[in-house]
């Protein structure tokens, strides 16, 4: 039993040592627990968050179009799109190829789009591409478990019931821009499509609605376990337009083939029934996100489909212009009805000889009479009479040079020369042989078809400026304009009269039953040192054709302008297509109207 | 002298109750109700973490504890010195099943560890460890002196470094690495001067150099690599560690619920009833159940120093701290580990990860330690 002890208090010596280090190291790692789970804890609690919810925005419904009846314009079809949730792949160029290779698209198109969501959160689902045919969801819905980044949802996508019919009123929709989205704190996200022209542009907000969110709760594997919360999306708001459907479609026929504008208001209430320009294009094409090569292929085609001619084309009014003349020259009493012009087909003005259209002459025409037949001598006098400032000052009077302030984007406002302008834009003196051009609706004057019809509608009505406008629903009494002599309207509108029924340039627009007014224009579209045939020409230099109207007289309810490129002499080119759109108004509501 | 030599026989002979009780009072019960309480936790936390796989784990884990428990009772009964006895043979028993699983053993998580028996699988390391400490003991036990020889340190190094290859032939780097805070924990307490212990850690850092570039298999190197710049990786080694940061984060300080952890419940979190057990912990019951569960494993702990403090012999000293050092580097890794502060191994967390072998070494290295406790009147 007396063995030698063992050597122990050594190691006792050294226990406590690692007693310490004990209580050291779980301290240690404890403070740690503390900071990252009291101190950092509301940061991975919202991490945690971001794992386990998934946000999907509910689409609101954009609103319909209708037009006046109420016939549909623009309908909602369901697309199915295809999403990619970057943040759920590991490589975002394999899961790219991927796509592009059921959809059998551009893997750079498709690049590209992932682009333009840099600036959204990693966790915005990016939509890929829409419309996608039944069998590529089936592909994508097949491949769900290895690529849970996809995912197909129903979105609506917009169906343009009358294609180029309504284009350039109803425009189309477009992707929002950067600036956009930075602009519309809050209200707009990448990816959401905005109106871009026309209708969908000028009512965008109220048609657009506010897109909900649904927030569901997913597992690793992005499976939906639960709905964490939802807010439901509240739809656009439907839109009733000013715009006869019908009227829109006799218009557009004749436009067919030609190129040109037409533009048909209510002079009472500046409602618009028929807004046409041609070349149209098919709006349908861009309610998919547009391929390069389909958006050249609209963009290069002749004459310039995209563009509103209604608004945003300048031209010289012609003949048209001379009622504005005729109108300030009786109120400024620098003509009596009664006073003649002797016209043998030119005159020398300012030492320059200025022609008729007429070459053999009108011979000794009164006022009536050089609106009957569109004298340009009788107004070559009565624009030296009158002088540039004065013609300048009526014209505004008439709303020209100025925007007509429709509800629709992207309006010019025209050109009403005078000194002043021709000084400070020409940097030069006004001569007065220009005033003698301007006289019978040349040189620099230019206005827009709108601007023509707002105007044939002031002097429809007697005397008052209407807004012209496709909303339907916000009339207001046109206001009367102060400085037109209503006596002097009188007297220019039985002249109108006169040119479609009493054998004037008009009597192509004659409607039996529906007096119409009315007012030709043909407009030079090259200097003509003789007088040749329009037809005979090359397309680009024939004449342009105006026809501006009103109808019925007493009591006008529809104002019609049309404007033919190109088209040759406005009696020949213009004047018919106002004569099947009276007989259509006639018909439905003037007939409806009566027998009630 | 008689009276206490009656001690070493089994608690089947003694003959009086009154007796019997004052013997239950050696019995250090904080280190035993720590560790019943740290396998209650865990059985709660391995459902809880389970409620999203096929099958729940509870029931098997029950079995494994109470399979530990078993084994508690037999290591407790039988006399340390006994076992020391046969170290040897023990040794050489788990030294071929080492060898035994390179060669039939099945693969899981990427390392080939497990021993199928029967139904059911063994981790032969996980008692490697155990009985290694045990041959390390006896043999440190007999270097009476002040300071160990460079020789004996080199031979206790040469006793771990065996199991420690085979299993780190396995592909179980993190349990191979297990066998180094044993030794040095047994090897320092043992007593080594300053001069030998900077040359043996300049060793290690050569050796380790070596093993990086020699013997590391790419995916191991890419774990250390994906822990010292996270994020490089988002789905793999560091997507495992960034889940498990939030998991422990998203507890904040009194933690969601009981089974309303969103990072386990809903899948984030991988291998979250085995190596990363606390972390569904720490996000169901916040900081306050991490706190809770330190503190457990803290009283563990020190209650087996004490028990060295006041063990019989060198032997017992020994054999007490070399398996606290196992046990309690388990513990300072595996929650380092969860809370994002070492890289990612196959290091579980003692009496709160699933996991067979591993429950029934915890319980055996409890029943030896207590059972030194038990033992420390007993004369020689």
């Amino acid at each position: 039993m007396m063995e030698v002890r063992e050597q122990r208090d050594e190691l006792l010596r050294r226990l406590p040592v690692l007693r310490v280090a004990i209580v050291t190291a779980l301290v240690a790692i404890g403070s740690c627990y503390w900071f990252v789970q009291v101190v950092r804890g509301t940061y991975y609690r919202e991490m945690a968050e971001n794992n386990r919810l998934r946000k999907a925005a509910i689409k609101a419904p954009r609103g319909l179009i209708h037009d006046r009846e109420g016939r549909l314009l623009v309908d909602n079809v369901p697309s199915y799109g295809l999403f990619l949730d970057r943040s759920r792949t590991s490589d975002l160029g394999r899961s790219v190829g991927f796509a592009a290779g059921i959809l059998q698209r551009d893997r750079e198109e498709l690049l590209e789009t992932l682009d333009r969501y840099r600036s959204a959160s990693w966790f915005t689902p990016v939509l890929l591409a829409e419309n996608l045919s039944l069998s590529e969801v089936a592909k994508f819905s097949v491949r769900a478990l290895e690529s849970p980044e996809f995912e197909i949802q129903v979105d609506h996508l917009r169906l343009y019931r009358q294609g180029a019919l309504t284009a350039h009123v109803l425009g189309y929709l477009g992707e929002v821009t950067d600036n956009d989205v930075r602009d519309s704190s809050g209200r707009l996200q990448v990816g959401d499509l905005v109106g871009r022209r026309g209708v969908e542009k000028s009512f965008d907000e109220t048609l657009r609605g506010i897109d909900g969110e649904r927030v569901v709760v997913v597992d690793s594997r992005g499976r939906p376990r639960e709905e964490h919360g939802r807010q439901t999306a509240d739809a656009g708001h439907d839109r009733r337009l000013t715009l006869d459907l019908e009227m829109q479609q006799i218009a557009a026929r004749y436009f067919q083939d030609r190129v040109g504008a037409a533009i048909a208001l209510d002079p009472r209430n500046g409602e618009i029934l028929v807004l046409v320009s041609s070349p149209s294009y098919d709006p349908n094409l861009f309610a998919r996100r547009l391929a390069q090569a389909e958006w050249r292929r609209i963009v290069e085609a002749p004459h310039n489909p995209l563009q509103n001619r209604v608004v945003q084309s300048h031209y010289s009014p012609g003949s048209i212009f001379k009622i504005v003349l005729a109108v300030a020259g009786l109120t400024e009493k620098e003509i009596s009805p009664d006073d003649t012009v002797y016209c043998n087909g030119s005159t020398r003005i300012y030492n320059r000889r200025f022609r008729c259209w007429q070459s053999r002459g009108h011979g000794r025409v009164n006022l009536r009479e050089a609106i009957r037949r569109s004298c340009d001598i009788y107004f070559y006098y009565l624009g030296q009479k009158l002088g540039i400032e004065r013609i300048a000052q009526y014209s505004r009077l008439f709303g020209l040079g100025a925007r007509t302030g429709i509800d629709f984007e992207g309006e010019r406002s025209g050109l009403v020369p005078d000194r002043q302008w021709s000084e400070r834009v020409r940097k030069g003196p006004w001569y007065p042989g220009e005033t003698i051009s301007v006289a019978i609706g040349q040189g620099p004057l230019l206005v827009t078809p709108l601007q023509v019809a707002s105007l044939m509608a002031t002097v429809a009505n007697g005397g008052h400026r209407v807004q012209p406008h496709l909303a339907l629903g916000n009339e207001k009494p046109p206001p009367p304009v102060p400085g037109i002599d209503p006596h002097a309207l009188d007297i220019v509108r039985e002249a109108l009269w006169a040119v479609v029924n009493d054998k004037g340039t008009g009597a192509a627009a004659r409607v039996e039953g529906f007096p119409v007014a009315g007012k030709t224009g043909t407009v030079q579209v090259i200097e003509q040192k003789t007088w040749i045939d329009s037809k005979d020409l090359p397309f680009e230099q024939r004449d342009h054709a105006w026809f501006a109207s009103y109808g019925p007289t007493d009591t006008p309810e529809l104002v019609v302008v049309v404007f033919v490129e190109h088209g040759g002499k406005g009696s020949e080119e213009a004047a018919p297509l106002a004569r099947q759109l009276y007989e259509r108004y006639y018909r439905t509501r003037f007939d409806a109207r009566s027998a009630s | 002298m008689k009276g206490t030599t009656g001690r070493v026989s089994t608690l089947a002979v003694l003959p009086e109750e009154g007796l019997r009780l004052r013997q239950l009072a050696n019995v250090r019960w904080g280190l035993l109700v720590a560790a019943f309480l740290l396998a209650s936790i865990g059985l709660a936390t391995i459902h809880s973490a389970s409620s999203e796989l096929p099958v729940d784990y509870l029931p098997r884990q029950l079995v494994r504890i109470a399979l530990g428990l078993l084994a508690f009772v037999v290591v407790f009964t039988l006399d340390y010195q006994v076992l020391m006895k046969f170290s040897v043979p023990i040794y050489a028993v788990s030294l071929s099943m080492l060898l035994l699983v390179l060669f039939v053993g099945s693969e899981a998580g990427g390392a080939r560890s497990w021993l199928k028996v029967g139904a059911t699988q063994l981790q032969p390391s996980d008692l490697a460890k155990v009985a290694t400490a045990l041959l390390v003991a006896r043999y440190l036990a007999t270097a009476n002196r002040r300071y160990l020889t460079v020789r004996q340190i080199l031979t206790a190094a040469c006793i771990v470094a065996v199991p420690a290859a085979l299993v780190a032939m396995e592909r179980d780097l993190g349990g191979a690495a297990m066998f180094l805070p044993m030794l040095a924990g047994m090897v320092l307490l043992a007593g080594v001067r300053w001069r030998v212990l900077v040359a043996l850690i300049v060793a290690a850092a050569i050796v380790s150099a070596g093993l990086w570039s020699f013997a590391m298999l790419d995916y191991q190197r890419e774990r250390v690599k994906t822990f010292l710049s996270p994020g490089s990786d988002p789905l793999d080694a560091g997507y495992q560690l960034q889940q498990s940061k939030i998991a422990v984060g998203s507890g904040q300080l009194t933690g969601r619920g009981y089974m309303q952890g969103t990072q386990s419940q809903l899948r984030f979190l991988p291998a979250r009833h085995t190596d990363f057990v606390f972390a569904v912990l720490a996000e169901e019951w916040g900081f306050v159940g991490v706190a809770t569960v330190m503190v457990l494993f803290t009283v563990y702990l020190l209650n087996g120093i004490t028990v060295a403090m006041r063990a019989r012999d060198r032997a017992a000293i020994l054999l007490v701290v070399g398996l606290l050092s196992l046990l309690g580097f388990h513990v300072v890794y595996n929650t380092a580990m969860v809370v994002g502060l070492v890289p990612i191994t196959g290091i579980p967390l003692p009496f709160l990860s699933y996991g067979g072998s591993f429950i029934l070494a915890n319980f055996i290295a409890t029943g030896l330690i207590l059972g030194a406790d038990y033992r420390r009147y007993v004369n020689r």
